[in-house]
C-alpha cells in the first residue's frame, strides 16, 4: 500500500501547483457531473455526443478538446515564461521546468493543433465535398475516442506518478530507464502511441473519403483547396506516422521491456531515434501548416469576393511540398556530425521547400488584389498570417544553411523560429478557419467586434514575445535553460518577452469570453451562408441536418455554390426528388475501444500487467464484436426528410 | 466466395458511393479463416524471426539477409489480405500509393544508411 501510494504520488506530484490543479479538477468534475444530474442529461450525453458516429458532433469534440489543450499549452507557456522572466529567478525548480517545457510541446502539437485540425476536417469536408459523411464513420469515432482517451492519459501524468521531462522530442538516451527512472517518459510514449493510432485511421479516413464521396461532376481538379490540403495531409500522416509509431516502439520495448535498441553501452544507438523521430516529425510540420494552407485559400477567395488566383499552381505545389517534406529530416540534427555531404544534401533539399511555399504566398496576394475585400476576423488571420509566415518562412532557410546553423541550433532562435510558423502558420490558420466555420458548426455568429479585440491582443503579443527571442537567440541563450544569471544582457528582452505572453493569453481569454458571450447572446445565422461563400457546405441550412444534403448535389465547377447563386439556384430541393437516406447507427463501440486503451494504457505505464492484460482483452472483444455486427445502419425514412427541410424552408415553392 | 465489392465499373470516378457500399464487405457470409490464418502466420514469421536471432540459429552473415526475407514475405501477406489489395474500385489508386510506399520506404532505409554511416566514429 505504502508502496503504491509512493509509486502514484511522488514528490513531484505533490508541489503546491500540482496541489492545486487537482482542488481544480475535482471542483470541476463535481460541477459537472452536478449539473449533469441535476439537468437529467446523461442519457443525452450518451445518445447525441458518447456514442455518435456524425462527422459533425465528431467535429465538435475534437475542437472541445483542442481549446482544453491550448488552455493547458498555454499555462504551460505561461510557467515557463514567467520563470525566464527575471534572471536567477525561482519560480520553477530545474526538474519542475524540464517537466513544464516537456508538456507544453507536446500538448501543443499532439492535443492542440492535431485535435483543432481534425475538428475542422471533420466539419467541413464531407460538406464541401458534397458527402453524407466520411467513408468509415465509426472508424472516425473511434479515432476521436483513443484520442480523447490519449489525452487524459497524457495529462494524468502530472497529478498520478509524475510528468515527463525529456522534451517533446524524447531522445535517449534522456529517456534511458537508467537515467530517467519513473514513470513520466511511460506516460508519454504510450499516450502518444494510443492517440497516433487514431491519427493514422483518421489519415485513411480522409483520404478515402476525398477520393470516393465526392459529389457528382467534381473531379479532383474542381475540388476547393481545403479538401485538397486535407487529401495531402491526409497521405502525409499515413506515410509519416509509422516512423513515429516505430521510434516511441523501440523507446517503449528499452524502457519496460530491458531491450537496448538506445542504450549506448549495450551496443544501441541513439542517434538512430533522433533520426526516426524527424523522419515523422519534419513531415509532421507540414501536417500541421498545410490544412492552415487551406483554410486560407477558402478565406481569402470568399472575403475578397474572386476566385482563387492560379488554382493549379496552389495544387501543384501542395504536391511538390508534400513530397519534399520527406527528404529534409536530417535539417533538425546538423550538428549530430553526420558529415558534409549528408548536411549540405539536407540543407539544399531544405532551401527548395522555400520554393513552391513563396508560390502559394504570392498567389494568396493576388487573390486580394483588386478584390473586394472585407475585414472579417477570418480575413485579419489572415491578413496577419501573410507577413508574419514569411518572417518564420524566412529564418528557416537561415536554419538551413548549416554553418549558420551550427551558430543557431537549440538557441532562442530556433524557438523564436519555430514559434513564427507554429502561431503564425497554424495557429492563426486554425483560428481564421474557427471563424470561418463556427456559424456552419452552430447555428450561430461569433461577436466580430470581441474577436477584434482578441486578435490584437494575441498578434501583437505574439511579435512582444518572439521577436525578442530571435535577438537572444543571436546572444547565445540557448534553449531548455530554467534560470540564467543577470549581466549577460538577456534580461530585459526577456522580461519583454514574457510581457508579450502574458498579452497572448490576455488575447486567449478575451477569445474564450467572446465564445460565452456570443452563446447567451445567440445572433443566429438563419441563410446559412452568412459569408457569402463559394463553396457547397454554405448551400446547407447552419447547422447541416444529421444527413446533411437531403438530395446530393452535382459540382461542375470549382466554388460549386458561387456558381449555383449566380446561375439563380438558391440551395433549395423539390419535395419530389427526396429518398430515404441510408445512415450510420449510431454506436458505443468506440468509446469503449477507447476506454479499453485507457485501461491497458495505464496498466502499461505502471507496469501493472494484469490490468494491461485486460484492458487489451476489452480492446480485441470490441474489434471482434464491431466485425461481425451487422446492423451499423439505418434508413431515414423521406418523409421524416421531407418534414426536416419544410421546417428549415429548404423546398422550392 | 462470396464478394460484394462492387466492380471497377459500376463506380466511376468521383462518383458518390453510398457509404455502405465503401465498407469492407467481403467474404460476408463465411467465416473470415483467411484472414485468421493470414494472422497467424505473420505471428509464426514473427516468432520465427525472433527465435533466429535469440538462438542464433544462423551465422551473422546469414541473418540480416533471411530476416529481411521473411519481414517482406510479411509484409506482402499483409498488403494481400488485410489491406484489400486484392479488390479495388479503381487500381490507379492502389498503384499510385504503393509506388508512392515503395520510393518513400526505400528512401527513408537508403537515406538513414547514408546518414548513420557516421556512426563508427562516434560511437
Ligand atoms: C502561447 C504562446 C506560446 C508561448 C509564450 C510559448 C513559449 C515557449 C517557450 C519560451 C519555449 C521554450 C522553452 C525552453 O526551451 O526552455 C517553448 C517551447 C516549445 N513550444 Fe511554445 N509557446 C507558445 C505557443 C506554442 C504553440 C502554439 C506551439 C505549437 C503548435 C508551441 C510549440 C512548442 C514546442 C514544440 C516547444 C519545444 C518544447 C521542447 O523544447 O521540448 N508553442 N514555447
Ligand atoms: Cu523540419
Amino acid at each position: 500500500m505504502a508502496h503504491l501510494l509512493a509509486l502514484f504520488f511522488p514528490p513531484s506530484v505533490l508541489r503546491p501547483a500540482e496541489l492545486a490543479t487537482d482542488a481544480g479538477i475535482l471542483l470541476g468534475g463535481a460541477a459537472i457531473v452536478a449539473w449533469l444530474t441535476w439537468r437529467r442529461r446523461w442519457a443525452w450525453l450518451w445518445r447525441e455526443w458518447i456514442t455518435t458516429v456524425d462527422h459533425k458532433k465528431i467535429g465538435i469534440m475534437y475542437l472541445l478538446f483542442a481549446i482544453v489543450g491550448l488552455m493547458r499549452g498555454g499555462v504551460d507557456a505561461l510557467m515557463i515564461r514567467t520563470q525566464l522572466a527575471m534572471p536567477n529567478n525561482t519560480f520553477l525548480g530545474a526538474e519542475h521546468y524540464n517537466e513544464v517545457f516537456t508538456t507544453h510541446g507536446t500538448t501543443m502539437v499532439f492535443f492542440m493543433a492535431m485535435p483543432f485540425i481534425f475538428a475542422l476536417f471533420n466539419i467541413a469536408i464531407p460538406l464541401m465535398i458534397g458527402a453524407r459523411d466520411v467513408a468509415f464513420p465509426k472508424l472516425n469515432a473511434i479515432s476521436f475516442w483513443l484520442f480523447a482517451f490519449a489525452f487524459l492519459l497524457f495529462n494524468m501524468s502530472f497529478l498520478v506518478g509524475g510528468s515527463p521531462n525529456a522534451g517533446w522530442t524524447a531522445y535517449a538516451p534522456l529517456t534511458e530507464l537508467h537515467f530517467n527512472p519513473g514513470v513520466g517518459e511511460n506516460y508519454y510514449l504510450i499516450a502518444l502511441q494510443i492517440t497516433g493510432i487514431g491519427t493514422i485511421a483518421t489519415g485513411v479516413n480522409f483520404l478515402v473519403t476525398i477520393l470516393r464521396l465526392r459529389a457528382k461532376g467534381m473531379t479532383l481538379m474542381k475540388m476547393p483547396l481545403f479538401a485538397w490540403s486535407a487529401l495531402i495531409t491526409s497521405s502525409l500522416v499515413i506515410f509519416a506516422f509509422p516512423a513515429l509509431t516505430i521510434a516511441l516502439a523501440l523507446t517503449m520495448l528499452d524502457r519496460l521491456f530491458g531491450s537496448t535498441f538506445f542504450t549506448i553501452a549495450h551496443g544501441g544507438m541513439p542517434m538512430m531515434y533522433v533520426n526516426l523521430f524527424w523522419i515523422w516529425g519534419h513531415p509532421e510540420v507540414y501536417i500541421l501548416v498545410v490544412p492552415a494552407f487551406g483554410i486560407f485559400s477558402e478565406v481569402v477567395a470568399t472575403f475578397s469576393r474572386k476566385r482563387l488566383f492560379g488554382y493549379t499552381a496552389m495544387v501543384g505545389s501542395l504536391i511538390a511540398i508534400s513530397l519534399l517534406s520527406y527528404g529534409v529530416w536530417v535539417h533538425h540534427f546538423f550538428t549530430m556530425g553526420a558529415g558534409a555531404a549528408v548536411n549540405a544534401f539536407f540543407g539544399i533539399s531544405t532551401m527548395l521547400i522555400a520554393i513552391p511555399t513563396g508560390v502559394k504566398v504570392f498567389n494568396w496576394i493576388l487573390t486580394m488584389w483588386g478584390g473586394r475585400i472585407r475585414m472579417t476576423v477570418a480575413m485579419l488571420w489572415q491578413l496577419a498570417f501573410i507577413p508574419t509566415f514569411v518572417i518564420g518562412g524566412a529564418t528557416g532557410v537561415m536554419l538551413a544553411v548549416v554553418p549558420g546553423d551550427y551558430q543557431f541550433h537549440n538557441s532562442y532562435f530556433l524557438i523564436a523560429h519555430f514559434h513564427n510558423v507554429l502561431i503564425g502558420g497554424v495557429v492563426f490558420g486554425l483560428f481564421s478557419g474557427l471563424y470561418y466555420w463556427w456559424p456552419k458548426m452552430f447555428g450561430w455568429m461569433l461577436n466580430e467586434r470581441q474577436g477584434k479585440w482578441a486578435f490584437w491582443f494575441f498578434l501583437i503579443g505574439f511579435w512582444v514575445t518572439f521577436f525578442p527571442q530571435y535577438l537572444l537567440g543571436l546572444k547565445g541563450m540557448t534553449r531548455r535553460i530554467y534560470v540564467y544569471p543577470p549581466g549577460l544582457g538577456w534580461s530585459t528582452l526577456n522580461l519583454v518577452s514574457t510581457i508579450g505572453a502574458f498579452a497572448m493569453g490576455a488575447g486567449f481569454i478575451i477569445l474564450v469570453y467572446s465564445i460565452l458571450y456570443s452563446w447567451r447572446h445567440r445572433q443566429p445565422d438563419l441563410t446559412g451562408d452568412p459569408w457569402d461563400g463559394r463553396t457547397l457546405e454554405w448551400s446547407l441550412p447552419s447547422p447541416a441536418p444529421e444527413y446533411n444534403f437531403a438530395v446530393l448535389p452535382r459540382a461542375d465547377a470549382r466554388d460549386a455554390w458561387w456558381e449555383m447563386k449566380r446561375s439563380g439556384s438558391c440551395g433549395k430541393v423539390s419535395a419530389v426528388a427526396v429518398g430515404p437516406i441510408e445512415m450510420p447507427r449510431r454506436s458505443a463501440v468506440p468509446f469503449l475501444l477507447g476506454l479499453s486503451f485507457f485501461v491497458a494504457g495505464f496498466g502499461a505505464v505502471f507496469s501493472f500487467w494484469t490490468i494491461a492484460l485486460f484492458g487489451m482483452a476489452g480492446v480485441i472483444a470490441l474489434l471482434l464484436s464491431g466485425w461481425f455486427d451487422e446492423h451499423d445502419h439505418h434508413e431515414i425514412p423521406a418523409e421524416e426528410i421531407r418534414r426536416s427541410q419544410a421546417a428549415l424552408g429548404r423546398f422550392e415553392s | 466466395m462470396e464478394t460484394s465489392t462492387p466492380k471497377a465499373h459500376e463506380i466511376e470516378q468521383g462518383e458518390v458511393v453510398e457509404i455502405s457500399a465503401l465498407a469492407p464487405r467481403f467474404e460476408e457470409h463465411a467465416f473470415p479463416w483467411r484472414q485468421i490464418a493470414g494472422y497467424a502466420a505473420s505471428l509464426l514469421l514473427t516468432l520465427g524471426a525472433l527465435l533466429l536471432v535469440e538462438r542464433r540459429l544462423l551465422p551473422a552473415a546469414w541473418l540480416a539477409p533471411v530476416i529481411l526475407a521473411l519481414a517482406a514475405v510479411q509484409a506482402g501477406l499483409q498488403l494481400g489480405l488485410f489491406m484489400h489489395l486484392r479488390e479495388s474500385l479503381g487500381a490507379t489508386w492502389h498503384v499510385l500509393t504503393l509506388a508512392l510506399a515503395i520510393v518513400v520506404a526505400l528512401g527513408i532505409v537508403i537515406l538513414s544508411i547514408w546518414i548513420m554511416a557516421f556512426k563508427s566514429g562516434v560511437s
